[in-house]
């Protein structure tokens, strides 16, 4: 039997907490999230059946068929050694084109999207142009490497001297190559990972068609050329031209082999139709996709098939051929409504119905779930459990202020309940406006345990979009109304999407500091003695000798402003490169802005992003906070004493451990925690990182956030003064309360993060684990709905949920091929929880798991309970 | 020599389509493993050598 929760007295009354629906009474609590998927066809089930998963775990495919394809790097090579001598954009336009027209196309059985990116379905691609490294952490590996190794080989070796890396790593120092290679106080920079991100202009794909895209360069290059040959030539303006043209022949180029390659699609789902299909059904379906694949993405897309289809087809060549970029950012209810309206509603071209259309987004969600990123064993190992970041954005309010949610969020929505995957997460951008139909949706999907929608205020973030657009190099950022159009970048940072001003590469936004590391070194003179013995930081005193906090506080400033200067200077010196080298002249012939400037996407950015991920923030801000109190404030610690017993893990000092770790916590709203920690948060974290200015102009801010990373820095961060022992994991993101400590309720947790002003940061992710049989209840949904109506009252950036029992995990634990299904939220993305280390499972595990008491019901103002 | 033009594999590209060129044509391999059926489309010129092709099948004559 299910557990049933407690009656609670509230408002006079004993409110009873039955399940909202009966039947699960019966489930036990170690089986509920195994009875909830519930695909909308046979087809679906099939398909996910079957899918080819592509998880890791600790740096591992979980599936032992997953390696790495040769196809992409053998072809790349091949059109960079025919390519010598042209202009290096025209060369990155023939690259792709290379991979295109000559690379294998593949079609699965029961799919109704199609299309990969390798020659394998369980193959994934390599990019040698990006970072050799990465390439290396295959060709290392037995069970990966592309085959023949020996070719590979050879292949990353060629790439070595053109390579991003090579051409950056001549500007820093043989000592901070070795700081960021550590990944302990930074991450690693762009340029040595080749982990990217970008929002790629899916709306001019829908509205205008690739040919469309083709025409209007075509016309620009002859208005150019016109332009040049006008009497009295004037040199100062009449150079100018040639960068442009060369940019527009390359986006033609880009164009005409994407579309002939979506086209050889066509040709096989047609050739395995009439000679290779038995199932006059699928025959059909088979020949529909033949009709779609020669149409999208070369015409504008008219039904929700081609809008699913071009969609797809865009997605690859932005995210996988021409270059790796993790992600899956875009507004899809806003990009699909028109096309799921004409299907659905008018039955005006493809008509279907709304079951079809779930049907649809499901098979998407399968998709995702078995594409293969090429990222490396570091990245990898930062998504336990998980594939990739692969994030979208619904909901919020369209460009003239109305509801943006429609009936398209709702099947989107269900499918992701129904289908129960771990991708793509969802976020949904909530808003008074919203209607409540799509946000009980969205309860449905938190309730099931899925982790996701995680949910972002679109006011605070809407206002963001506003401000970063001030400081647009060209004066062209965001307008009133375009400020609505965003989505997550990837997991919590916000983004414009849309025609034009879109993020098109990591190096605006994006890469992690680690702030309980950077304590760590600043309580050691920059030295970091628990994992590298080297020094990572500038000198800045001997901490025994700091007589106030406020030399401690300065000494941590200088420590973190080091580290943001390193981690976005990488940033930018690829930046360098990235426009130089590795233009994208498919996604530049994509957006209007580079269409109209004759500007490549690396190049033109309208819309500065800047920002940067401290993550394991509160770690250090609870180590902060202890200090001040036990060392400064009250005096019973010495900072030798507490260096000291540092040094020994708090071994032989275990008394006085306890009163580190019993010093107030943020997440209870304790006045005098929560006043040294918005402190930290405003005029550290956020005030340093401020006063950087990116490539785009403006200024960079703090998305506090942790995906896995702080587990594997938690494991590189030696003991702190929060009570932690080294190697145990950090806190699990942003500004979410440290695992277990957040002891006052759900309500205490919002009071206190509502303290930081939420447009000081970024973004900022808080995590909360829910009470199961609470929302399980028939008053799970009116509780949920108050306690988020008080979160957007409160201006909190950003809130996601666990909504899984202890004893659903510890029993996954003992029998995992029995808990396939069971999901959890780790940082910014959601795992299969059977896949995450039994280290990591522990840390989802020792979150508190909120229950809502009396004065929580009060606080939140829920009303009438009956 | 067996050529790629031989194979029954080998699916001549059509004249409008956008990569016709003469001789060039699609292999087409249906594959199956655990994990279902699926289908591989590259593109190869009908003259080529299929001697090493250890996917080759003549064509049966029409």
């Amino acid at each position: 039997m299910a557990t049933r929760h407690n009656p609670i007295e509230y408002d006079g009354k004993i409110i009873e907490f039955p399940y909202d629906n009966p039947a699960e009474e019966k489930i036990p609590d170690e089986e509920i999230h195994q009875n909830l998927a519930r695909p909308t066809t046979e087809r679906t089930k099939r398909l996910k059946a079957r899918c080819r998963w592509k998880h890791a775990t600790a740096g591992e495919f979980v599936d032992e068929s997953v390696r790495a394809g040769i196809e992409r790097m053998r072809l790349i090579t091949e059109a960079h050694k025919q390519s010598e001598g042209k202009p290096q954009v025209i060369r990155r336009a023939l690259g792709l084109a290379n991979i295109l027209n000559k690379c294998t196309v593949i079609v699965q059985e029961d799919e109704l999207i199609i299309g990969y990116h390798a020659e394998h379905p369980n193959y994934i691609p390599m990019y040698p142009e990006l970072a050799y490294m990465a390439v290396q952490d295959y060709l290392q590996s037995p069970k990966y490497a592309p085959q023949p190794v020996e070719e590979a080989t050879k292949i990353n070796e060629y790439w070595k001297k053109y390579s991003l890396q090579s051409q950056c790593e001549a500007y820093f120092t043989p000592e901070e190559l070795f700081q960021m290679y550590q990944v302990s106080t930074i991450e690693a920079p762009e340029f040595a990972t080749g982990y990217n991100s970008i929002i790629p202009p899916y709306e001019t794909v829908l509205e205008d068609g690739v040919m469309k895209r083709i025409e209007l360069a075509e016309q620009n290059i002859q208005g150019a050329m016109e332009k040049m040959a006008e009497p009295y030539w004037n040199a100062t303006e009449g150079l100018q031209w040639i960068s442009k043209i060369d940019e527009w022949k390359a986006m033609i180029i880009a164009g005409k082999a994407v579309v002939a390659w979506a086209r050889r699609h066509a040709r096989l789902c047609k050739i395995i139709a009439e000679n290779f299909e038995s199932n006059p059904k699928r025959k059909d379906e088979l020949l529909m996709l033949a009709d779609i694949c020669q149409r999208m993405p070369a015409e504008p897309a008219t039904g929700l098939r081609d809008a699913m289809q071009s969609k797809w087809f865009t997605y690859l060549i932005c995210h996988a051929i021409d270059r790796y970029a993790s992600g899956y950012a875009q507004k899809e209810d806003k990009l699909c409504w028109p096309h799921y309206k004409a299907s659905i509603i008018d039955k005006t071209v493809q008509p279907m119905t709304h079951e079809d259309a779930v049907e649809l987004f499901e098979c998407e969600r399968l998709k995702i779930s078995e594409h293969g990123a090429g990222k490396s064993r570091g990245y990898r190992e930062i998504f336990p459990g998980s594939n990739d970041l692969f994030i979208f954005t619904l909901g919020g309010l369209n460009r003239d202020s109305s509801d943006g949610c429609n009936d398209c969020t709702d099947a989107i929505l269900e499918a992701a309940r129904n289908i129960r995957t771990t991708e793509p997460s969802i976020v949904f951008r909530w808003h008074p406006k919203g209607r409540e139909k799509t946000k009980y949706r969205v309860f449905e999907c938190i309730r099931d345990g899925l982790g996701y929608p995680s949910i972002k205020h679109d006011a605070v973030n809407t206002a963001q979009m506003l401000y970063y657009g001030r400081f647009s190099k060209n004066n062209n950022g965001a307008t009133p109304e375009e400020a609505h159009d965003w989505v997550n970048v990837l997991c919590m940072s916000p983004g414009l999407c849309g025609r034009r001003k879109s993020q098109k590469t990591r190096t605006e936004g994006g890469g992690a500091i680690f702030p309980a590391k950077i304590l760590e070194v600043t309580l050691n003179d920059g030295f970091d003695w628990s994992y590298a013995n080297e020094q990572l930081g500038p000198h800045t005193g001997d901490a025994r000798k700091f007589e106030t906090f406020e030399e401690l506080w300065e000494a941590f400033r200088i420590q973190y402003r080091y580290a943001c200067d390193l981690g976005v200077r990488s940033k930018d010196v690829s930046r360098y490169y990235e426009l130089r080298m590795l233009q994208m002249p498919f996604v530049s012939l994509l957006d209007d802005g580079c269409m109209e400037l004759g500007m490549d996407a690396m190049e033109l950015s309208e819309q500065p992003n800047g920002w940067k991920n401290p993550i394991t923030s509160v770690v250090a801000a609870n180590s902060l906070v202890a200090m001040k109190k036990l060392v400064f404030d009250e005096k019973k610690y010495t900072m030798d004493q507490l260096m000291t017993a540092l040094h020994c893990n708090w071994e032989g000092y275990e008394d006085m451990r306890r009163d580190f770790l019993n010093a107030p916590k943020w997440g209870n709203d304790d006045e005098y925690a929560d006043t040294i920690v918005k402190r930290y948060y405003e005029d550290i974290l956020a005030g340093e990182m401020r006063k950087i200015t990116n490539y785009s102009g403006g200024p960079v801010m703090p998305v506090g956030q942790a995906v896995g990373l702080y587990m594997e820095v938690g494991a590189r961060t030696g003991p702190t003064p929060d009570g932690r022992y080294g190697g145990e994991a950090a806190d699990d993101g942003g500004i979410s309360p440290y695992m277990g400590t957040d002891k006052k309720g759900p309500t205490a947790v919002l009071r206190s993060v509502s303290r930081v002003d939420s447009t000081s940061q970024k973004a900022n992710l808080l995590n909360q684990r829910l009470s199961v049989p609470l929302m399980r209840s028939k008053h799970g949904f009116k509780i949920w709905k108050a306690y988020m109506d008080t979160w957007c009252d409160l201006n909190i950036d950003h809130v996601q949920f666990n909504v899984v029992s202890t004893a659903e995990m510890r029993a996954a634990q003992k029998e995992p091929e029995k808990h396939q299904d069971l999901i959890v939220r780790v940082a910014g993305f959601s795992s299969r929880f059977v896949d995450i280390s039994r280290y990591g499972q522990e840390t989802i595990i020792a979150r508190n798991e909120q229950d809502f008491g009396p004065e929580d019901l009060e606080f939140l103002n829920v009303g009438n309970l009956v | 020599m067996a050529t790629c033009a031989e194979c029954k594999s080998f699916f001549t590209i059509p004249e409008n389509a956008d990569d016709y060129e003469q001789g060039k044509g699609d292999c087409v391999r249906e594959e199956k493993d655990q994990k279902g059926k699926y289908w591989l489309s590259k593109p190869v010129m009908g003259g080529m050598s299929a001697d090493n092709c250890s996917y080759f099948t003549k064509k049966l004559a029409k």
